[in-house]
């Protein structure tokens, strides 16, 4: 999968929880899921869960404890993708 | 030290299903799970362990300056006692039918909090009055900003200080606590 195809997948995961669409919109690697796209911390779990199904990869403590930005989150399911 | 987290219980049943396959494993502990489905109402112990881990989160990440990251199962709830690594913090929760309101702390200092019921940036001018006030400065002189790491603090002639403080809103309510 090339990264063009994971940012995809994962934009569409995070949409439905996403509450400032004008900065989804301009949406980049820096992006941070809780204070620019200000979404809800108890739903990043549902934005873990999403990718987890997604991707079928297992996200652990280490993993998500990370997965607070685009970046951040690329490489991580990146990782967990190689490690399958 | 201290931190605070409020959670609009009507706006939370819509946003999240916690009864979703994965979801509470992700965040609590089989003991904080057991807790959970041995309560009398479920739902309200969610939000409750929920609000107990944020808050201690914010007054933990404050204390030492840290990075965000996002590792509530980390924060281990006993009781009204909440443990991340070595340190424990004491923790305060308010329940009612609208909301759950949770106020971390490392000792019984003179802090103060108060809960708001509207979507209004009332709060925060409340707290800028209360600050002037105490510190008899001008109200002018007054600024709550964001630091580098994201943690809210008091500004004073546009110096940051170090008096503690937390800031929490979800859906209707808006909360803050301060040490002065």
């Amino acid at each position: 999968m090339t990264k063009e195809e994971l940012l995809s997948k994962l934009k569409t995961i995070i949409e439905p929880y996403v509450q400032n669409q004008e900065e989804f919109q301009h949406l980049s690697e820096d992006t941070n899921f809780i204070d620019d796209l200000e979404i809800n911390s108890a739903n990043l779990v549902d934005v873990i869960l999403d990718v987890e199904d997604e991707f079928g990869i297992e996200i652990d403590n280490d993993g998500m404890d990370k997965m607070l930005t685009v970046k951040a989150s690329i490489q991580v399911i990146q990782d967990k993708l190689v490690a399958k | 030290m201290i931190g605070n987290d409020i959670v609009d219980l009507e706006l939370a049943a819509v946003q999240s299903n916690w009864q979703r396959k994965g979801w509470l494993q992700k965040i609590f502990t089989e003991s904080e799970q057991n807790r959970i489905w041995k309560a009398e109402n479920p739902n309200q112990m969610v939000w409750k362990l929920w609000s107990m881990k944020e808050a201690v989160y914010k007054a933990h990440q404050r204390r030492f300056s840290l990075s965000p990251k996002y590792n509530p199962r980390d924060f281990i709830c006993a009781d009204t006692l909440v443990g991340i690594d070595t340190y424990w913090y004491q923790t305060v929760s308010k329940q009612t039918k609208k909301y759950v309101y949770t106020i971390a702390y490392t000792d019984d200092t003179n802090f103060i909090s108060k809960v708001f019921t509207d979507k209004s940036l009332e709060y925060k001018k409340t707290l800028q009055y209360y600050i002037a006030d105490i510190l008899d400065v001008n109200l002018s002189a007054v600024s709550i900003k964001k630091d580098d790491n994201g943690i809210p603090g008091v500004k004073i002639h546009n110096k940051f200080t170090d008096i503690p403080l937390s800031l929490s809103s979800h859906g209707s309510f808006s909360a803050f606590t301060i040490n002065l």
